[in-house]
C-alpha cells in the first residue's frame, strides 16, 4: 500500500466539513439576516422618511396589540363562555395530560429538562385546545386567524393523509393502467399555487363556474358557499387538498411498493385477515415515511396564503383568513411591523406544533423500531 | 356459488376479487376525473371569449359555444415580449437553482447520514452571535441599544428552547436536520423586505444571481430531508469496502452513492424544480425588468377590471406544459427511484 | 507638391469627418439616449395605451420609455421599497393619486407646478376642475398628471326602466325601491331569474369605495373642501353617526336584491354580470359604459348612466344627526337632493421620482404630458380596454369620438351627460389621501364593513370599531401630522 498523498489525506479528513458546510452556510446566512431584521421590525414602528427608513423601538407593543389589544379579535378571535361539552373535553384533556406526566415520572429517563419540556408542551396544547373550543363551539365565539390556520393545518393534513393513503393502497394492487393513474394523480402538484387559487375561484363561481347547474339542480341557488363561514373554509380546504394529496400519494405509494410480499403471504398462510395484515405489517413499515411527509406538510400548511387570498380575500368577514394572509394584508399597506409581529407569532406556533409532533410521535416510533 | 360469493372470491392474495377490482377502478376513476377536470376547464376557458365566460358555464367547444383563439393570440403575439421573457427567465432560473440545490443538498444529506456530527452548543452560539455582530456592523443601521439587547436575548432564548432536551454540551445530526427544516416555517412575507434590502445593499437586485441564491437557500432544507431517506437505504458495507480499498469520501460519494440513488435524485430534482418554478412573492420583489417570472404574469392578469380569466388560463397552461414534459422525461427514474429508495425514515 | 497634396487630403478628411459629426447633431432629438423607466400595473389597461404610444413618443423626442408592470396589489409596496431604500430604479410611476401623500411627505415625488405652467400643449384648463385642482395637487402644488378620470356613477337598464315608466334613481331610497321592483325578473331572456342590483362587495377588493359612495351624499354637502372622512378641525372620524348608519342600512339592503354570493364578487364579476344582462342596477366606475358596447354584450344600447344618487337629508356634524336639506345646508342640491359624486381612487396619474437626473425627469414629464394631451387622450378614453375614463372637458363635448367607437348617439349623450354632471359638480368627494390611507380604508373600513355584511357584528359595533380603528391609526401616525395632511389635501 502506497502512502497516500498528504494533501489528499488532508482533504479527506476535512470531508465532513466540506460536505455539510456549504448547505449550512447558505441556509445560515440567508436565514439569520431576515430573522434578525424581522425581529427588529416586529419590535419597532417604521416610518418612511427621506433617505430611508426610520425605526422607532416600541418593545412588545405590536405583540400586545395582537394578543390583548385592538387586533385581538383578528388574531385570537372572539371569546365566549365554554359550553358543557367544552368543559367535558377540557377535563378529559387535563386527565390525559396528568396520566402522561405520571407515566413519565415513573419512567427511567426522568430529568428536570424533560419535565420542563413536557410542561411547556402541555401548557401550549392546553391553551390552543381551549382557544379552539371557545372559538368554534360556543354560540358567540368567532375564530381569529390563529384558530383558522390551525383548522386548515390539522384538519387538512389529516384529510390529505388519509385520502393519499387510501389512493396509494388502491394503486398498489396489480391493476391495469397503474402508470396512467400515477401520472394523472401527480398533475395537481405541478401547477403553481397562484394558478390553483384562480382555478378554484373559477370552478366555485356560482354564476359562471361549471358546477353552477349542479348547485341549481340541488336547489341551493339562493345561497352561496362564499357567504357561509364554514362553507368558505371548506372550499379553501378542498383546493388545498386537491393540490397536496398527490404529494402524500406518490410517497406513500413508493413506501407501499417497497414492502416485501413474502411477509404478507406468510401471514395469509397463517390465516390473517386483510385488516390484521394492514395493522401489523403494512402500517408499521409506512409509519416512518408517514411521519416525515406529515411533518413536511405541517410546516408548509402553516403558510397557506394563495387559496384564501384569491378565493375569498379572507372573507366572509375574516372567516377564511390564515395567519400568513393576515401578515400579508398588513404588509401590503406597509405596516411592516404589524406584519412581522404576526409572522413571528406564526413561527412560534408552527415550531411549537412541529416540535410537539416530532417529540411525541417520532421518538416513539424510533424506539419501537429498535 | 351465488353472485355475492362469486364477486368477492379471490384466487390468491395478490389478485383482487371482482368486487374489489370494480371498486378500485371506480374510486381511482373518480379521483382521476377530479384531477383532470380542472385542467380541462382551464383549457376550455382559454379558448372562450369574455362574454362567453361571463354568461355562464359552457362545457364543450363547438357544441356549446364558439371557441376563439383571441386569448392565445393576445398572450403570444401582442404581449409576446411580456410572456416570452418571463418564460425564459423561469426556465433558466428554476433549472439552475434546482441543480445547485440538489448538489449542495445531497452532499449535506449524505453527510448527515454517514457522519456523526457533534457541534458544541457553545461554539454554535458564539458563531451566530459573531455573525449577528458582523451584520450589524455592515448595515450600520444605527439601532437602538435596547433593540439589540432584546433581540439578542430573544434569539438566544429561542435556541435554548429548541435544544432544551439535550443538556449535553453538543447537538446531534437530528438537531441539525430539524433546524434546517424549521427554516421553511417563517412565511416569505416577513422575509421579503429584509431580503430586498440585503440584495439592494449588495447591488444585485434584479439579477439572476440574486434569484438563484434565494431559491437555493430556501430549498436546501427540503433536499436534505428527502435525500437523507434515500441515502439511508444504501448498504454501508459497499462504502466501507470502498474505503478499505483506499477511496476518499469524495470518490465514494460520486462513484458509488450517487449512481445508486439516481432515482431518488430525479424525484427530488423534480420537486425542487416545481417549487422554484412556482415561487411568487420573493420573485416579485427581487425582480424588476430583467428577471420577472411566470407566476407574476398570472397574478397580473387580475387587474382592476377583475380577473381576466381567459388570459390567465393561457398562462396557467403555459406554465404546466414544460413541467409535465420534464416530469414525463424523468418519470422512469422517478418511479424506479421511489421504489428503490426504500424509505425507512 | 507632395506637401500640398497631403494638406489637401487631410483637409478633405477633416471636412468629411466634421460633416459626419454635425449631420447627426442637426437631426438630434431632444432626449436622444435617454431612458425613462415607468412603473405601473401589469395589465392591458393603463399599461397597454402607454406601451402603444411609447414608440411614437420615441420618434418625436428620441427618449426610450420602458413601462414596467407589476400586479396591481403590489404597486404600492414596490414603489415604497424602491424609493425608501434608495434603489431609485424607477423614474416615474402611474398609480393612484390617492397614495401620493405617502410619497410626497418623505420627499420622493417631484413638484411639477412649474413644468405644468410652462407647458401649453397639455391644455391644463381643459382638464376637469376637480382633477386639476384637487386630484393632482397637495398643499397647493401639482405632483401628478392625470391620465384617467375615476369616479363612481350608477348604471341602469334603460329598457327596463322605460318600460315601467320609472326615471333613474336620484336618491338611495329610490335605488333600493327600483332594485326590489325588478329583482327576480328575467332580464336577459335566458329564463333564469336575475338580480335587482349588483354591487361589488368582496373583501380586500374594491368594496370599500362602494360603501363610501353610498355614504357620501349623506355626509358632504358644502363642496369638495368640506371633506367626508374627518372633521377638519379635530380629525375625528365621521363614521359613527346617523348618516353612516343610514348608509350601512342601505348598503345591506341592496344585498337582498343581489346575487347570493354578492359579498364575494369583485368588480370583474359584477361587470361580467352586467354585460350578461343580469342586473337592473349597478354601481361602478366609468368602465361599464365602454364595456357595454363591446362584442357579446347583451346590454348594448340598453345601458344608462346617472350621477350618484344622493340624499334629502345630510349630516349635522355637531350633533351627529341627519337633518333635512335646505339652501344653506346643501348649497349644491339639485331638486332638493344633495349629490356627492365620489372620485373613488382618483384616476390613474403619473408622478416623477425626484431622485432621477434632470434630463430624465424632463423626458418623463413630456411623456406624461404627451399621454394626457387631447389628441391622444380623447381617443384613449373611448376605448374600453385602455381602462382610461374621461377627465377632460373636451372629451365629453365632442360626440364624434364616442360614436366612432361604437356608442349610439343616444347612449353617448346619456353616458357623457352623467359624466358631465358628475365632473361639474362642485360637491365632488375627494378620496382619502392622508398618509397610510390604505390602513384607514382597506384594513379598518373594509374589514369591519365586510364583517357587518356577513353578520359577524352588528351595525352599531361596526361603526364603533371603524371609529376606534381610525382613531388608533391617527394616533399612531401622529394626530397633528394627519390633520395637517388632511387639510392640505382639501386645499386649506
Amino acid at each position: 500500500m502506497t502512502q497516500p498523498n498528504s494533501i489528499e489525506e488532508h482533504l479527506d479528513r476535512q470531508a465532513p466539513t466540506v460536505f455539510i458546510m456549504p448547505a449550512v452556510l447558505v441556509v445560515l446566512c440567508f436565514s439569520i439576516f431576515p430573522l434578525i431584521v424581522s425581529l427588529f421590525v416586529a419590535l419597532s414602528r417604521l416610518k418612511f422618511v427621506k433617505g430611508g427608513i426610520e425605526a422607532k423601538y416600541i418593545g412588545f407593543l405590536n405583540f400586545k396589540k395582537l394578543l390583548f389589544g385592538s387586533q385581538q379579535y383578528h388574531f385570537l378571535g372572539k371569546f365566549d363562555q365554554l359550553t358543557t361539552t367544552g368543559y367535558v373535553i377540557m377535563s378529559v384533556f387535563v386527565i390525559l395530560i396528568l396520566v402522561w406526566f405520571y407515566r413519565y415520572f415513573k419512567s427511567i429517563n426522568f430529568s428536570l429538562v424533560g419535565t420542563i419540556g413536557r410542561f411547556v408542551v402541555a401548557t401550549g396544547l392546553f391553551f390552543l385546545l381551549m382557544l379552539t373550543l371557545i372559538n368554534l363551539t360556543t354560540p358567540k365565539g368567532l375564530p381569529g386567524t390563529l384558530v383558522v390556520t390551525l383548522t386548515y393545518v390539522i384538519l387538512g393534513v389529516i384529510f390529505q393523509f388519509l385520502i393519499g393513503l387510501g389512493l396509494a393502497l388502491l394503486c398498489v394492487k396489480k391493476i391495469r393502467g397503474r402508470s396512467f393513474f400515477r401520472m394523472v394523480f401527480f398533475i395537481p402538484m405541478m401547477i403553481t399555487p397562484v394558478g390553483i387559487a384562480y382555478l378554484f375561484r373559477m370552478l366555485t363561481d356560482m354564476t359562471k363556474g361549471p358546477f353552477a347547474p349542479v348547485v341549481m339542480w340541488l336547489g341551493f341557488e339562493e345561497t352561496s358557499w362564499a357567504v357561509i363561514p364554514w362553507g368558505a373554509r371548506i372550499a379553501v380546504m378542498i383546493g388545498d387538498a386537491w393540490q397536496w394529496i398527490p404529494f402524500m400519494f406518490i410517497i406513500l405509494l413508493a413506501g407501499l411498493e417497497s414492502l416485501p410480499t413474502e411477509q404478507k403471504e406468510a401471514a395469509i398462510m397463517d390465516g390473517a385477515g386483510s385488516w390484521q395484515i394492514f395493522r401489523d405489517i403494512t402500517w408499521p413499515t409506512l409509519l416512518p415515511v408517514s411521519v416525515t411527509i406529515i411533518l413536511i406538510r405541517l410546516i408548509e400548511a402553516f403558510k397557506i396564503i394563495d387559496l384564501p387570498n384569491v378565493m375569498t380575500n379572507g372573507g366572509p368577514g375574516i372567516a377564511t383568513e390564515s395567519l400568513s394572509l393576515h401578515s400579508y394584508f398588513n404588509w401590503r399597506t406597509m405596516d411592516l411591523s404589524g406584519s412581522a409581529a404576526v409572522g413571528y407569532l406564526l413561527m412560534v406556533v408552527a415550531v411549537f406544533i412541529c416540535l410537539s409532533f416530532v417529540s411525541l410521535v417520532k421518538k416513539r416510533i424510533e424506539i419501537a423500531q429498535q | 356459488m351465488n353472485i355475492w360469493q362469486q364477486i368477492t372470491k379471490k384466487r390468491s392474495f395478490e389478485d383482487s376479487s371482482v368486487l374489489e377490482s370494480i371498486l378500485s377502478y371506480l374510486i381511482l376513476g373518480i379521483w382521476a376525473f377530479i384531477c383532470i377536470f380542472p385542467i380541462y376547464w382551464v383549457l376550455v376557458t382559454s379558448v372562450k371569449e369574455p362574454h362567453v365566460v361571463n354568461q355562464g358555464p359552457f362545457y364543450i367547444p363547438f357544441v356549446d359555444f364558439q371557441p376563439s383563439l383571441h386569448a392565445w393570440e393576445f398572450v403570444f403575439m401582442q404581449e409576446s415580449m411580456n410572456t416570452l421573457r418571463p418564460f425564459f427567465n423561469t426556465v433558466i432560473i428554476s433549472l439552475i437553482s434546482a441543480f445547485i440545490t440538489l448538489l449542495i443538498g445531497s452532499m449535506a444529506g449524505y453527510a448527515l447520514v454517514r457522519i456523526h456530527y457533534r457541534p458544541k452548543i457553545v461554539s454554535i452560539a458564539c458563531f451566530i452571535l459573531i455573525l449577528i455582530l458582523a451584520i450589524l456592523l455592515i448595515t450600520r443601521m444605527g439601532l437602538d441599544w435596547r433593540m439589540v439587547l432584546t433581540s439578542g436575548t430573544a434569539i438566544f432564548l429561542l435556541f435554548i428552547f429548541t435544544l432544551s432536551r439535550r443538556f449535553k454540551a453538543s447537538l446531534g445530526n437530528n438537531d441539525i436536520g430539524f433546524w434546517m427544516i424549521s427554516q421553511r416555517i417563517l412565511p416569505p412575507v416577513v422575509v421579503v423586505i429584509p431580503v430586498y434590502i440585503f440584495y439592494q445593499q449588495l447591488g444585485i437586485l434584479d439579477t439572476y444571481l440574486a434569484m438563484v441564491i434565494t431559491y437555493v437557500a430556501i430549498n436546501i432544507p427540503i433536499v436534505v430531508w428527502l435525500m437523507r431517506d434515500f441515502f439511508f437505504s444504501i448498504p454501508v458495507d459497499l462504502e466501507e469496502n470502498a474505503a478499505l480499498d483506499g477511496a476518499s469520501r469524495y470518490r465514494i460519494f460520486t462513484t458509488i452513492v450517487l449512481p445508486l440513488t439516481k432515482p431518488g435524485l430525479s424525484a427530488t430534482f423534480m420537486l425542487v424544480l416545481i417549487l422554484c418554478w412556482n415561487e411568487y412573492l420573493l420573485s416579485l420583489f427581487i425582480s424588476m425588468t430583467d428577471t420577472q417570472t411566470l407566476p407574476l404574469m398570472i397574478a397580473s392578469m387580475n387587474t382592476t377590471r377583475g380577473p381576466q380569466w381567459w388570459y390567465m388560463s393561457v398562462i396557467i397552461i403555459l406554465m404546466i406544459i414544460p413541467v409535465i414534459m420534464i416530469a414525463l422525461f424523468l418519470y422512469r427514474f422517478i418511479v424506479r427511484g421511489l421504489l428503490v429508495g426504500a424509505i425507512k425514515g | 507638391m507632395f506637401k500640398l497634396r497631403n494638406k489637401m487630403i487631410s483637409g478633405i478628411v477633416i471636412a468629411v469627418v466634421t460633416l459626419l459629426f454635425t449631420i447627426p447633431a442637426v437631426h438630434a432629438k431632444k432626449y436622444d439616449g435617454v431612458t425613462v423607466n415607468i412603473l405601473t400595473m401589469e395589465a392591458p389597461q393603463i399599461k397597454g395605451p402607454m406601451v402603444k404610444r411609447a414608440p411614437d413618443f420615441k420618434k418625436l423626442t428620441g427618449a426610450t420609455v420602458n413601462i414596467i408592470g407589476v400586479p396591481f396589489a403590489d404597486i404600492y409596496p414596490k414603489m415604497e421599497a424602491d424609493f425608501a431604500t434608495g434603489t431609485n430604479s424607477i423614474d416615474g410611476a402611474v398609480f393612484a393619486p390617492q397614495w401620493m401623500v405617502d410619497f410626497i411627505e418623505p420627499g420622493y415625488l417631484e413638484d411639477l407646478t412649474s413644468k405644468v405652467k410652462a407647458d401649453s400643449a397639455i391644455e391644463w384648463d381643459d382638464i376637469g376642475y376637480f382633477f386639476r385642482s384637487f386630484s393632482s395637487t397637495y398643499g397647493g402644488k401639482i405632483y401628478t398628471i392625470p391620465l384617467d378620470g375615476d369616479f363612481h356613477m350608477i348604471y341602469y337598464r334603460t329598457d327596463l326602466l322605460d318600460a315601467a315608466g320609472i326615471s333613474p334613481p336620484t336618491t338611495w331610497e329610490e335605488y333600493t325601491y327600483i332594485a326590489s321592483r325588478f329583482h327576480g325578473q328575467d332580464m336577459n331572456g335566458d329564463g333564469t331569474p336575475d338580480y335587482g342590483s349588483c354591487i361589488s362587495k368582496k373583501r380586500n377588493a374594491q368594496a370599500y369605495w362602494m360603501i363610501l359612495s353610498v355614504a357620501g351624499g349623506f355626509i358632504q354637502a358644502k363642496g369638495t373642501g368640506e371633506g367626508m372622512f374627518f372633521d377638519t378641525k379635530t380629525m375625528k372620524p365621521l363614521v359613527n353617526n346617523e348618516a353612516f348608519s343610514r348608509a350601512l342600512d342601505i348598503y345591506k339592503e341592496t344585498t337582498k336584491y343581489a346575487p347570493p354570493d354578492e359579498i364575494n364578487l369583485d368588480v370583474g364579476d359584477t361587470r361580467g354580470l352586467w354585460t350578461a344582462g343580469r342586473c337592473a342596477l349597478t354601481l361602478d366606475w366609468g368602465d361599464i359604459g365602454t364595456l357595454a358596447i363591446e362584442k357579446g354584450s347583451k346590454v348594448k344600447g340598453k345601458t344608462g348612466a346617472a350621477i350618484l344618487p344622493g340624499s334629502r337629508k345630510v349630516l349635522d356634524r355637531s350633533s351627529g344627526k341627519l337633518v333635512s336639506c335646505d339652501r344653506a345646508r346643501c348649497p349644491y342640491a339639485v331638486n332638493g337632493v344633495n349629490h356627492a359624486p365620489f372620485a373613488a381612487y382618483g384616476g390613474w396619474s403619473g408622478a416623477i421620482n425626484t431622485a432621477s437626473s434632470a434630463r430624465v425627469k424632463d423626458a418623463a414629464y413630456d411623456f406624461f404630458s404627451y399621454m394626457a394631451q387631447a389628441k391622444q387622450s380623447n381617443v384613449d378614453v373611448t376605448i374600453g380596454i385602455t381602462g382610461m375614463n374621461p377627465y377632460r372637458v373636451s372629451q365629453f363635448e365632442n360626440l364624434s369620438n364616442w360614436t366612432n367607437a361604437g356608442f349610439s348617439k343616444a347612449s353617448a349623450e346619456n353616458y357623457l351627460g352623467a359624466i358631465k354632471a358628475s365632473l361639474n359638480s362642485p360637491n365632488m368627494i375627494l378620496d382619502l389621501r392622508v398618509p397610510k390611507n390604505q390602513r384607514y380604508q382597506q384594513v379598518v373600513l373594509d374589514t369591519e364593513v365586510h364583517r357587518f355584511l356577513s353578520g359577524e357584528i352588528s351595525k352599531q359595533e361596526a361603526m364603533q370599531r371603524i371609529e376606534d380603528g381610525w382613531e388608533e391609526v391617527t394616533e399612531e401616525m401622529g394626530r397633528d401630522g394627519q390633520l395637517n395632511a388632511y387639510r392640505n389635501t382639501l386645499g386649506y
